[in-house]
């Protein structure tokens, strides 16, 4: 028996199979490029090959694809991307107090008080200091990202980089390469700008206690989690599967809602072999003018998203109570 | 004449009573839309606060319509909502239209006989008794008490009824048909007939849903386009949510206020945290967080546009309102950016938070 747990998100897709003891079975990462729909579909390319349909016996969804990815999946569950994480560092470690997570487009701050999420942050109106920014700037270098934390432990020193606006940052990174800085040096003075922005953005008001969980891609860079350690005064914990948390928590929620539901919603593997598709529209139904999108599996309609009165969305939730009625 | 109005929530009901008793040609501007925002952002300064925008969209497109004359309320407040009028005045003549700004201010600011020399540009142009007038105002006002209590009905029971999406779908149904009455008489029955609908609805009084407060700028919290309909979110959710600021409850605070009895209980929760009026609605928000605190609501959400002065200052005030009375609040910031997937998420951890705190909380009793 085996948990599935998929995680679009905005640059990676992550899909895990958790076994029955909640430990890692399988994982995938994949690059989303744009398009979740196909990422899901080449995950299960490569599951179908080793798993049976009847292997799993729950799926959840997590990430901002979460709906689509449940719609094509059959999700049991379907839970934002906070939750989710909490869920999953909780399983591995009971003592949490707080936990760092940053993505791609996006970070969080969680902060959790007896095992429960007591408050949360995200960044708002800007994506500085996420993954992304930090993928861009390791390909201006010409560094491979996976070497980008070495190169900032490499620094005996460090260089002050404005951190506030990832434009702004880039410029005085510039400026101070062209003045001869060397690059670990930039590189960590990046990695403490970017520390000490989301401390004074996402961290702020909020008491960082230990134990500090810092998980999503941005974990694997080295020298962030050494920027951290400095600010913070303590040593801050990576776990194993830190790019998976997310995933890992949508398996373990969906885990117990088929508990309480009793069966799966799961559609099998096959799908990665069908032709999904979706296309867009504008309802004219009224002056909303939502954007409605529209998803075919092999020419029938599978899914609606994005209208705000349900006049859509509505109609694949009557039409599978009626196949089950 | 050819009077229009920008949109707030379900104010346009109102103003079409009215207008439908003065006997006035007027133009409902399109509900607020992507294309009302999209020519807001492209005339307005780009800092601009939201509902600015939006009133810009609303009005060139209600011109579009044939309206020719734009009434607007006023207040020579210490927000930027103080310098709406006078900055839309020059943006819509730059712009090359030739409009009639009306502007409805307190009689403190502006002197009673200026705010009855405004009004009578208005209600001149009725051919109606006086007595006929009277009537025509005083059926708006029941128009609005109406809505609103059906409104905040429909917003409470969500958590209760039996049937999911009974209340929304009432809520809905009497909004669209509210707005194609033709008399204000007509509205007033069809309203008070929805009102025992909504009364009505089968409800399990033994289920014990979250109750969340929505606090906030006013603007944002009452029109629905601007916060991604959060109260048909919640509802959806089965969450019970109430909304103190509501249009009523602004005619009220604002025929009470030259006494200085308005919102008594608001500013006496508030005084701990903000004793003093700094403008916008900020006591307000403080004010209701507390309340709801009090009243034994499970949170609060805070909604306001970005750059929004007074609810900046409540912002940083609520922290120390969620650590003393622990008491959890988010804040909300929405802005001609805003992605709605980020906001969802925010809304639905939320909604987790609140309900994983009530189950240990249980578990711990």
């Amino acid at each position: 028996m085996y948990y599935l747990g998929v995680d679009v998100g905005s640059v990676s897709t992550d899909i895990v199979l958790l076994d029955e003891h909640m430990t890692v079975n399988e994982k995938i990462y994949l690059r989303t490029k744009g398009n979740p729909i196909k990422a899901v579909q080449d995950g299960f390319k490569i599951l179908k090959n080793k798993y049976n349909q009847s292997e799993i016996s729950a799926a959840g969804t997590t990430g901002s694809g979460r709906m689509i990815a449940s719609a094509i999946i059959g999700g049991d569950a379907v839970k934002n991307e906070i939750t989710a994480h909490a869920t999953a560092a909780l399983e591995f470690d009971e003592d949490v107090r707080t936990i760092i997570e940053i993505g791609g487009q996006d970070s969080k701050i969680i902060i959790l008080n007896n095992g429960i999420v007591s408050d949360f942050a995200m960044n708002t109106v800007c994506a500085a200091g996420t993954g992304s920014f930090l993928d861009r700037q390791a390909e201006r270098l010409d560094i491979p990202i996976e070497e980008f934390g070495d190169y900032a432990l490499k620094a005996k020193s460090t260089v002050r980089i404005a951190g506030r606006c990832a434009v702004f940052a880039e410029s005085d990174m510039i400026h101070k390469q062209q003045l001869g800085y060397n690059q670990p040096e930039i590189i960590r003075g990046l990695c403490d700008a970017l520390v000490r922005n989301y401390l004074n953005n996402i961290g702020k008001g909020k008491t960082i206690l230990s134990k500090v969980l810092f998980q999503g891609g941005v974990a694997a860079n080295k020298g962030m989690k050494s920027a951290f350690e400095n600010a913070l005064g303590f040593e801050i914990y990576v776990p194993e599967h830190y790019n998976m948390m997310g995933a890992i928590g949508a398996a373990i929620i969906a885990k117990k809602t088929v508990k309480k539901v009793g069966r799966t919603n799961f559609r099998g593997f096959e799908l990665a072999g069908s032709n999904i598709i979706s296309k867009s529209f504008e309802c004219e139904g009224c002056t909303n003018k939502c954007e409605v999108v529209k998803i075919y599996e092999n020419n029938t309609v599978i899914g609606y998203f994005g209208d705000r009165c349900g006049k859509w969305s509505n109609k694949i939730v009557q039409s599978s109570n009626d196949l089950l009625a | 004449m050819k009077v229009t109005f920008p949109h707030m929530g379900n104010v346009y009901l109102a103003a079409k009573a009215l207008l439908d008793g003065l006997g006035i040609d007027y133009v409902i501007p399109p509900k607020n839309n992507k294309e009302a925002l999209d020519i807001g952002t492209l005339h307005s300064p780009e800092e601009m606060c939201l509902p600015f925008k939006l009133m810009i969209g609303n009005y060139v497109q209600a011109i579009q319509k044939g309206a020719d004359t734009i009434i607007i309320v006023g207040s020579c407040g210490p927000c930027r909502f103080g310098e709406y009028c006078e900055l839309q005045m020059n943006l819509m003549k730059n712009l090359g239209y030739d409009l009639n700004f009306i502007v409805i201010d307190y009689p403190k600011d502006i002197g009673i006989k200026e705010l009855y020399r405004r009004i009578s540009q208005v209600s001149s142009k009725s051919n109606r008794k006086t007595y006929e007038k009277l009537k025509a105002l005083s059926n708006s006002l029941k128009v609005i008490r109406l809505i609103d209590e059906i409104e905040e009905a429909a917003h409470m029971f969500a958590g209760y009824e039996r049937n999911k999406g009974d209340c929304k779908h009432i809520l809905n149904e009497c909004k669209e048909e509210a707005s194609k009455c033709r008399t204000s008489k007509e509205m007033i029955n069809l309203l008070i007939e929805y009102k025992e609908k909504i009364k009505h609805v089968p409800i399990d009084i033994n289920k014990n849903p979250l109750k969340i407060a929505v606090i906030g700028e006013i603007y944002t919290v009452i029109e629905s386009y601007t916060n991604f309909s959060i109260e048909d979110k919640l509802m959806g959710y089965g969450v019970s949510s109430h909304r103190g600021l509501t249009p009523s409850w602004w005619v009220k605070n604002a025929l009470l206020s030259p006494l200085k009895i308005n919102s008594l209980a608001i500013r006496r929760n508030a005084k701990k945290y903000l004793p003093l009026q700094i403008g916008g609605h900020a006591i307000e928000c403080v004010g209701e967080a507390v309340t709801a605190s009090k009243e034994g609501y499970d949170g609060a959400i805070q909604i306001f546009p970005m750059g929004c002065m007074p609810e900046i200052v409540s912002k940083s005030i609520l922290p120390t309102i969620s650590k003393d009375l622990d008491f959890p609040v988010m804040s909300l910031v929405v802005d001609d950016m805003t992605g709605e997937a980020g906001y969802i998420t925010r809304i639905e951890a939320f909604i987790d938070l609140l309900e994983r705190r009530r189950e240990s909380v249980l578990f711990r009793c």
